[in-house]
């Protein structure tokens, strides 16, 4: 490997990107079109959210409103925590997204005429899934309390249950804070799909691949040469998406920058791997070019950036898994809203990893392949 | 010619050299099995339709891809076993001319200055030449896709032999180009030449052929003849070239292929050229002609040129 070919082919790759019209828009132009966009959007009807029930109570009263909730279309109970400690780390993983906690001495309470408190505690990193749920335990317990109410004959006025609910993590509930940690990662895929798709492909139409290892140039000083270019400028597009959201839309940051780095880093392997597989296997930019739009869509729809994975059919669910996207959210949102460390991330961190390695593993084995023949 | 050489081992002291050069893609075989020498300082015309396995045979040749097998010696160096090592003595044009569209004209000269590790005297030495021989001088700073063809082929053919290579492969060097760039192109070849570099061109011109000290035929992906012009033109002795003009060339082809003693007729111009044993004269083939309802048929021998060697090669092929 000559550091000095490596440095000639980064230096004619940025040349070459300085006068790529389609650059400037869709690294820079493109995001900031797409904060403004995104930024203000409130999402969509969301479905069997998982719940925790804690019951400290363990009377007919606490097991009927854990009934009702059961019941519903909106929450699927999945978790039976014996104490609140032990919600916390649930939260984080983002195994549960709401919780309800039954204190000792609520039937007690309502037999006495009085009101009783109950915490229905939300998840706000999702802020529209969190906004909507939070409406739906409301609505519940005023039902319950209906029944309660019809059912001993008392008047109108008895307090029964008080739901007092407790949104962790985006207290506000701002959209703005979940959407634009997102959009990091969603510019990140789409302006990389639509930037590193045409990169190898247009050297092949114009015979300059060809060209090139036929000189002493080897294909791995190539692929750095070709990539580095790249990977700096998704590091400037992160900065700028972050920058803006954090400046203009006072996106708030609880977490570590080096979850973010890990997170993103890998992400970035895996949207330039499979640019470049696109790429290697495409004849013709156009052909490129329509294998990414065919591939970002669904990725986009899927993922859980535009619409909660919550709210959408069961069977799509596994589906979402197998994008990456998918997980690079969950950090990414993770790390910006709740705060969460390696510890809390690890699943989708070691999800990413893995699609990191399949994929830029593949696509330069390909590279290997394709450039051969 | 080709067979001499089958098994034998290849010539270090040859320009090129290949024994038994095979490769395939799948199940096809692009090249199937070829042998040859390039001496030094020929020009060396590499002929055949396209899809004749002549670009297959010369990306194997610069080590951009690797043969199924066979052996190949480049200037004195094994091109399997040691890609590396005749590149930087090697220069390769493509009929893409693959300059970087979106680079200067100086910009590229600087890449490949680079890439083949110039000297800073040796690269300003050979970049004024280039830019001399190009005609580019005072437009360095242009895109090269804003050149016309004629520049952007010499400077794909300066940039191609900026490291001062001791062979450079061409393929397809002057398709799309017209008549006068192609003209001046080939004596800009010439002066190559004429320095010792030894050319490996591809080319579908027959009258470019003729600018070659040697040729080889490619089909199928065999080499089915080589040698000079001249021999390969001799080769046809056997039988003889008739040139038919009649007022319906269309219907003479016709009656012509299924003539007794005519081994092949297409159409040449605007008359028809008749290969046919070397025992029929003109004046037989003009007296059937008329009698079969051409009144005013024409028959002249002709000699043959390399199209009509080619063509009678190719159909000896098909019907072999």
């Amino acid at each position: 490997m000559s550091l000095k070919r490596i440095r000639l082919v980064m230096w004619k790759e940025f040349l070459q990107l300085r006068r790529d019209p389609l650059l400037l828009r869709a690294m820079f132009l493109m995001p900031i079109l797409q904060l403004v966009f995104f930024g203000y959007v409130v999402a969509a009807d969301v479905k069997n959210i998982s719940i925790a029930v804690i019951d400290l109570d363990h009377s007919v009263a606490s097991r009927q409103l854990e009934a009702e909730f059961a019941s519903s279309d909106y929450f699927v109970i999945t978790q039976h925590p014996a104490t609140e400690a032990e919600l916390q780390p649930l939260m984080d993983k983002g195994a549960v997204k709401a919780a309800l906690v039954i204190p000792d001495g609520t039937s007690a309470a309502l037999t006495r005429g009085e009101a009783a408190p109950i915490g229905v505690v939300v998840d706000g990193s999702e802020s529209s899934s969190a906004s909507i749920a939070s409406g739906y335990a409301a609505q519940i317990v005023g039902e319950f309390n209906q029944r309660q109410i019809a059912a001993s004959g008392m008047t109108i006025a008895a307090p029964g249950i008080d739901a007092r609910i407790r949104v962790v993590f985006n207290p506000t509930l701002e959209s703005i804070n979940s959407m634009i940690p997102g959009l990091i990662a969603a510019l990140l895929m789409i302006s990389f799909g639509a930037l590193m798709s045409q990169a190898v492909v247009k050297e092949r139409e114009s015979g300059t691949l060809e060209q090139m290892f036929v000189t002493p140039i080897k294909r791995n000083e190539y692929l750095i040469g070709k990539l580095t270019p790249y990977v700096v400028l998704a590091i400037a597009q992160v900065a700028v998406v972050a920058i803006i959201g954090m400046l203009w839309f006072k996106v708030p940051f609880y977490g570590s920058w080096w979850v973010v780095a890990v997170g993103l880093g890998l992400f970035l392997l895996t949207s330039v791997g499979l640019g470049l597989l696109i790429s290697l296997v495409s004849h013709t930019r156009q052909q490129a070019q329509q294998t990414v739009m065919f591939l970002m869509i669904p990725q986009m729809v899927l993922s859980g950036f535009i619409f909660p994975v919550e709210s959408m059919p069961a069977w799509i669910a596994p589906i979402a898994n197998v994008i990456p996207l998918t997980h690079a959210l969950v950090v990414l949102r993770g790390a910006f809203v709740k705060g969460s460390g390696f510890a809390a991330l690890a699943t989708p961190l070691w999800i990413l990893a893995a699609f990191a390695v399949v994929i830029f593993g593949a696509a330069v084995v390909q590279m290997q392949r394709r450039l051969a023949e | 010619m080709s067979e001499a050489l089958t098994g034998s081992p290849v010539n270090p002291d040859a320009a090129v050299s290949v024994r038994g050069l095979r490769k395939v893609f799948g199940k096809f075989a692009a090249v199937d099995g070829i042998d040859f020498d390039v001496r030094r300082g020929e020009v060396f015309g590499f002929l055949g339709p396209n899809g004749s396995g002549k670009t297959t045979t010369i990306r194997m040749l610069t080590s951009s891809i690797t043969p199924t097998s066979g052996t190949i010696s480049v200037l004195g160096e094994d091109a399997v076993k040691h890609p590396d090592r005749a590149k930087l003595r090697l220069g390769y044009m493509s009929q893409k001319f693959s300059l970087f569209e979106d680079l200067t004209v100086d910009e590229n000269l600087r890449f490949y200055g680079g890439v083949y590790d110039l000297t800073a005297e040796q690269f300003a030495e050979r970049r004024a030449y280039v830019l001399r021989m190009a005609g580019l001088e005072g437009r360095e700073s242009e895109l090269t896709r804003n050149l016309s063809v004629g520049w952007r082929q010499r400077l794909a053919l300066g940039t191609a032999t900026l490291h001062s290579p001791e062979i450079v492969f061409l393929d397809e060097p002057t398709s799309g180009v017209d008549p006068t760039a192609r003209r001046r192109f080939w004596d800009l070849l010439y002066d190559l030449a004429s320095n010792g570099v030894t050319l490996f061109v591809t080319t579908h011109y027959m009258d470019e052929a003729a600018n070659c000290s040697r040729l080889a035929f490619m089909y199928r992906g065999r080499i089915i003849a080589d040698g000079p012009p001249r021999e390969i033109r001799e080769s046809l002795l056997t039988e003889r070239i008739l040139d038919v003009s009649t007022g319906d060339a269309d219907r003479s082809l016709t009656w012509l292929e299924s003539a007794d003693g005519v081994h092949e007729a297409y159409l040449s111009g605007a008359s028809v050229h008749a290969v046919v044993e070397a025992g029929l004269s003109p004046e037989t083939l003009t007296a059937r002609l008329v009698a079969a309802g051409f009144a005013d048929a024409r028959v002249v021998p002709v000699d043959p040129t390399l199209e009509d060697v080619f063509v009678n090669l190719v159909s000896q092929q098909r019907g072999a």
